[in-house]
């Protein structure tokens, strides 16, 4: 087990190593070590920006052993939503963070000019890095990249969003990989490091080599040789599109419609069939769930001098569902080329794509309202953008200069409140929801969930069983308290959440015996419930209240395909939800309870 | 043992750490005797690359103290007792394709023992692998 934590001082400039196996004895590693770290190490109430507030990013007791184990997690306070912030990358941070020698990085303090992180095994530096300090992440990653042909360099860089601390700012992995979502780019920015390079080239000792072996060949075959994983293999995410669609669940024009027009166009079959170069994937992953497709682009007339421009060049980049739901649908923008070329500038300004996308659609929808003065704002975005202005306007974003932008660089939220209209602002717990208008279980599973993800509990998993009747609404609750009590100890590994139906409770437990680490399913799942507990004692500590959540009209009364949904029936769930999280002895709510609050509806019965 | 598929390779690492299991019971990215070298833009496969088994081995011819012997079915047999103390690395330099690497703990290079396990746990199959009859 690699415990040692590796926790940087950016003010002072100093670095040391401690040996944390109490923490990655008791919780495994990946959230659960980082949740204890973060509670250790962040004052309640911390400003986001200010040099004390500390981000941790963790591995686990799988990483780089087992296939689809390449995920890091960071935890932090998320500038965006003022409580957690939580985010998983691909990539090869986790396997050159381990290889390096390490099972967690902790980063405190701010630089006063611009750095990077340099970890090359036991050297650590800061590095000045003045001259990287406005460009794309593109560049950066050039800049870094160095010329090694055996062991492996993770590059994470921010963009000028993070630069500009835009509330929901990346952090790009290795070009194509995130943490993404909750402004970690925007923390990194503030404390003036503009990348972090990692390379390893160590050993990850394996305790039982052989046992090693035995399950290797085993879990292998359940990743390439069965179909849990196909999905991810042929087309990836972007299969969802026409599913979805089929199903009247593609969020279209900001949720306003949930069957696309242009849903054949975008769909992940003619993305393979047109655009579609290559795939790449995570350190030690077989599977190469990021498919990259290309878009070519003419000069900049400046580059030709005035001349015609005739030469074009070639850009790639990954695209996989959310992107392309949140760029592509939710705006009504369907030509593959255009959707990547939208994605492509995100991922070099930095900047966030599914909440860039929430934001220009709700600005497309305030415009059209009247809600905005396209007098004021100079411009009227129109669905579909027939003017090619969106491009101009993430850029504009990303600058955060001008006072509308600013507020744009806040999130949905703070500037549906200063302009209005919040009620079409596609927002649950301050982030932007994934793209499927499924149902119950997307809406609360993303309001209740520790990082309002889809990815905290699959939501929309359960939304799709009640469509086809396998599952009842009265499930939902129950549902997502299982779910997340399971996916936490996934989270923990650091698994991938794509590989969640092989990597089984039997399998994990397997997995962990072949590391020296003995333990059960009923633990696991213990230890998974308190994982989240963790969490949510941060979100807690930070004032936030699931039972004063705004939820926009846009959404409480969304229609899917079991009908519009009613306002009654999810306070209904979230009160569930939070009586079954309370009765784990978790609190949730801010409310004094009675004993008859307590019971369970079906207590009640 | 050969690389086919150049092409196929989505740079997963399955290869290199499949043959540092096998070879040292670890995991590890540098000691291996397969390399990939991504293409970090994605837009090109990463370089894969191996031993070639060469007939001729440079890297037998180069070394001074004759620890590499070439073998009669191409590729190299290496003496570690008469390699050990040697510190010229003229095998590493003399070899054409750069796949002659030292291991970094125990300074002598890592030979591929035509296990076959980057073969076999290549998910898109860039390796060819055969048993050799007579071997």
């Amino acid at each position: 087990m690699n415990s040692r934590v590796l926790y940087v001082d950016l003010s002072e400039c100093k670095s040391r190593v401690e040996d944390r196996r109490d923490l990655f004895e008791s919780m495994l590693g990946g959230v659960g070590v980082a949740s204890q770290i973060l509670l250790e190490e962040s004052k309640p109430r911390i400003d986001p920006f200010s040099p004390e507030a500390p981000i941790i990013f963790a591995t686990g007791p799988l990483t780089g052993i087992y296939p689809c184990m390449a995920k890091a997690v960071a935890l932090f306070k998320s500038p965006l939503t003022g409580n957690l912030g939580e985010t998983h990358a691909g990539g090869h941070f986790a396997t050159a963070l381990a290889t390096a020698g390490y099972g967690a990085l902790v980063i405190k303090g701010s630089a006063l000019h611009p750095q990077v992180l340099k970890i090359r095994d036991d050297r650590v530096e800061l590095k000045t890095a003045s001259s990287l300090w406005g460009l794309g992440t593109r560049a950066v990653d050039e800049a870094l990249a160095e010329p090694i042909k055996t062991g492996l360099q993770s590059i994470a860089a921010i963009g000028p969003a993070g630069e500009h601390m835009v509330l929901y700012s990346n952090v790009i992995v290795d070009l194509h990989h995130h943490f993404g979502r909750l402004g970690l780019g925007a923390v990194l920015g503030a404390k003036k490091i503009k990348a972090i390079s990692i390379i390893g080239t160590k050993s990850i000792t394996l305790e039982k080599p052989n046992a090693v072996k035995a399950f290797y060949e085993k879990i292998e075959h359940e990743v390439v040789a069965t179909d849990k994983m196909l999905k991810y293999h042929n087309l990836g995410t972007p299969s969802n599109v026409l599913e979805l669609n089929a199903l009247g669940a593609l969020p279209t024009r900001n949720f306003r419609e949930r069957r696309f027009e242009g849903a054949e166009e975008m769909s992940g079959e003619r993305f393979a069939e047109t655009v579609f170069r290559r795939k790449v994937t995570c350190t030690n992953c077989p599977v190469a769930c990021i498919h990259l497709g290309a878009f070519t682009k003419s000069f900049a007339p400046e580059h030709e001098r005035g001349r015609s421009e005739i030469i074009k060049e070639e850009l790639v980049v990954a695209y996989n569902y959310e992107p392309m739901f949140a760029l592509g649908s939710n705006l009504g923008i369907s030509e593959p080329s255009r959707i990547l070329e939208l994605i492509e500038l995100c991922e070099d300004l930095g900047l966030d794509a599914m909440m860039t996308g929430s934001v220009l659609a709700w600005v497309t929808e305030a415009c059209e309202r009247g809600v905005l003065d396209e007098k004021i704002l100079g411009i009227k975005p129109k669905w579909g953008d027939p003017d090619n202005i969106y491009p101009q306007m993430i850029r504009r974003i990303a600058e955060s200069k001008d006072p509308f932008y600013a507020k744009l660089a806040q999130g949905l939220v703070k500037a549906s409140e200063r302009y209005g209209g919040n009620e079409f602002a596609a927002s649950l717990g301050g982030n932007s929801p994934a793209g499927y208008a499924t149902g119950y279980g997307h809406i609360v599973g993303t309001l209740v969930g520790a990082r309002h993800s889809h990815l905290s509990n699959s939501g929309y998993s359960i939304d799709q069983q009640i469509i086809s009747g396998k599952a009842k609404v009265d499930d939902i609750a129950e549902f997502l308290v299982r779910q997340e009590n399971w996916l936490y100890v996934l989270y923990s590994l650091v698994a991938c959440y794509f590989s969640r139906s092989v990597y089984t409770p039997e399998y994990v437990v397997e997995a962990l015996t072949t590391v020296g680490i003995n333990t059960t399913k009923e633990e696991l799942e213990k230890l998974g419930m308190k994982v989240f507990h963790n969490l949510y004692k941060f979100k807690m500590q930070e004032g936030f209240d699931l039972e004063k959540q705004y939820i926009p009209k846009l959404l409480k009364e969304l229609d899917t395909p079991i009908g519009r949904l009613e306002p009654q029936t999810l306070n209904k769930i979230v009160k569930r939800y939070i009586a079954l999280r309370e009765r784990e002895g978790l609190k949730i709510s801010r409310e004094e309870k009675t004993l008859a609050d307590l019971l369970l509806p079906s207590d009640k019965d | 043992m050969e690389i086919r598929n150049p092409a196929r390779c989505i740079g997963c690492y399955s290869c290199v750490f499949a043959c540092s299991r096998h070879l040292f019971n670890v995991v590890d990215p540098t000691r291996t005797a397969v390399f990939v070298e991504l293409d970090r833009k994605g837009g090109r496969a990463p370089k894969v690359s191996m031993c070639r088994f060469c007939k001729e081995p440079e890297c037998a011819y180069a070394c001074p103290h004759g620890a590499l012997q070439p073998l009669p079915e191409g590729g190299i047999t290496l003496t570690p007792s008469k390699c050990a103390p040697c510190t010229t690395y003229d095998c590493v330099e003399a070899c054409q394709y750069k796949v002659l690497v030292l291991d970094r703990e125990k300074k002598i290079p890592i030979l591929c023992d035509r296990c076959g396990d980057c073969a076999k746990y290549c998910p898109h199959n860039v390796f060819w692998y055969t048993e050799a009859p007579g071997i």
